[in-house]
């Protein structure tokens, strides 16, 4: 082969090679970040009630705030069993959004969903749903509204407006009193 | 016999060689432009998937399931949590009507209405993507605190100096960008109820020199 063949060929070698670092790069860096806002909230698995993350007049990592948004997060690990959110509503506008680790967003609901003026869902993997399924007393089904997510570990976020600068401090009380509580597997309750 | 090996060598010698050279190259070539090409991909804002409805833009997956590879490394590389689908709707803007970039030396007026939500509100960031800071300590207005007229529409001036009304102080310098968020919206991006006709304008009314 001539010269200007094999580095032709060697062109068109790199060229598909950079293809596949490029995919490569873009699908590993949800894993490799540390600035995530699951990572970022790491310290908050544990914690049985959302920690406020950004709120009215405080300082933020988060991009582009809503100065009349408080937000708070509760980061979980389904390994240990589901996770029950609840929320108690009040004149605020409040809002929940599931985060997956590094997938997005996979459920979102405002309080227009509560019932009684409670929110409550319960956030299971796909064998914890299929198990608890398993378990249930056929005459006395679950009313639990249960999300399932795509992957272990992910965040909930609590978003609460305050339409005017006296209600931001009611505002982040509400985003900050969700409780997100681990529970057992279990299907009768 | 041996006179006739040394050339045949020679030439083996520089064929492993210039192989090696191109290989080394063709890696090169992968990585610096694999890599280059994806910070480049993911190191701004999200790449795709924006609809542009007169100045603003939205991200019609960023808030769902169906956020593509890139919008999901973007949110990973900056920490961003956006606004869920059913939860509500963001709007940006950094140009006006006309499409050229707001500029803190100009005067703007946002008006008069917005699609339908149970609240919404409106936010001047910064260059560093921050509320602006003024004296004031206002950065935006909600729809509760917007003072209207009989016929319920509104308009907000971006200014440097005091204006009557809703008025909204620009920074002295730097690059601005307006959000605009609808919570607990019926209208859906990439839907036809979002038309630029229902939301709000982007006029630029004078620039001081």
């Amino acid at each position: 082969m001539s010269g200007w063949g094999r580095f032709l060929l060697a062109t068109m070698c790199g060229l598909m090679l950079a293809g596949i670092v490029h995919i490569a790069a873009v699908l590993s860096v949800p894993w490799l970040s540390e600035q995530d806002a699951f990572s970022r909230l790491r310290g908050t698995l544990a914690a049985d009630r959302s920690e406020i993350i950004a709120a009215p007049g405080k300082e933020t990592w988060l991009p582009h705030p809503d100065p009349a948004a408080a937000l708070a997060a509760c980061a979980y690990n389904l390994d240990e069993g589901p996770l029950r959110v609840s929320a108690r509503t009040s004149p605020i506008f409040e809002s929940l959004s599931f985060h997956a680790r590094g997938g997005g967003i996979f459920y979102a609901v405002t309080d227009r969903a509560a019932l009684r003026g409670v929110l409550d869902l319960i956030v299971m993997t796909r064998s914890q749903l299929d198990e608890a399924q398993a378990n249930e007393d056929e005459d006395e089904p679950s009313h639990d509204v249960r999300i399932v997510a795509p992957r272990r570990e992910g965040l909930v976020i609590v978003r609460a407006v305050a339409p005017f600068p006296s209600q931001r401090e009611q505002a982040e009380t509400a985003a900050k009193s969700v409780s997100c509580v681990t529970e057992p597997v279990s299907g009768r309750r | 016999m041996r006179d006739a090996r040394a050339p045949a060598a020679k030439t083996v010698i520089r064929r492993i060689l210039s192989s090696t050279l191109l290989v080394l190259y063709a890696l090169t070539l992968a990585l610096g432009l694999g890599l280059g090409s994806a910070y480049w991909a993911v190191g701004g804002g999200y790449p795709f998937g924006s609809i542009r409805v007169g100045p603003w833009t939205v991200w019609s997956r960023t808030g769902s399931r169906e956020a593509d590879p890139y919008a999901r490394a973007v949110m990973a590389r900056t920490g961003d949590t956006p606004l869920g689908v059913g939860e509500g709707l963001l709007l940006t803007a950094s140009a006006d009507n006309s499409g050229q970039s707001l500029d803190p030396r100009c005067v703007y007026r946002i008006g008069a209405t917005t699609p339908q939500a149970r609240l919404w509100t409106l936010t001047l960031y910064d260059g560093d993507d921050q509320p602006v800071v003024t004296d004031l300590a206002r950065s935006g207005f909600t729809s509760a605190e917007v003072v209207r007229d009989g016929d319920g529409r509104f308009s907000i001036v971006l200014s440097r100096h005091a204006q009557p009304g809703n008025w909204l102080r620009m920074p002295e310098t730097g690059r601005v960008s307006l959000a605009l968020r609808l919570y607990d919206t019926s209208v859906a991006a990439g839907s036809a109820a979002l038309e630029a006709r229902a939301l709000p304008s982007i006029e630029r009314l004078e620039c001081a020199r």
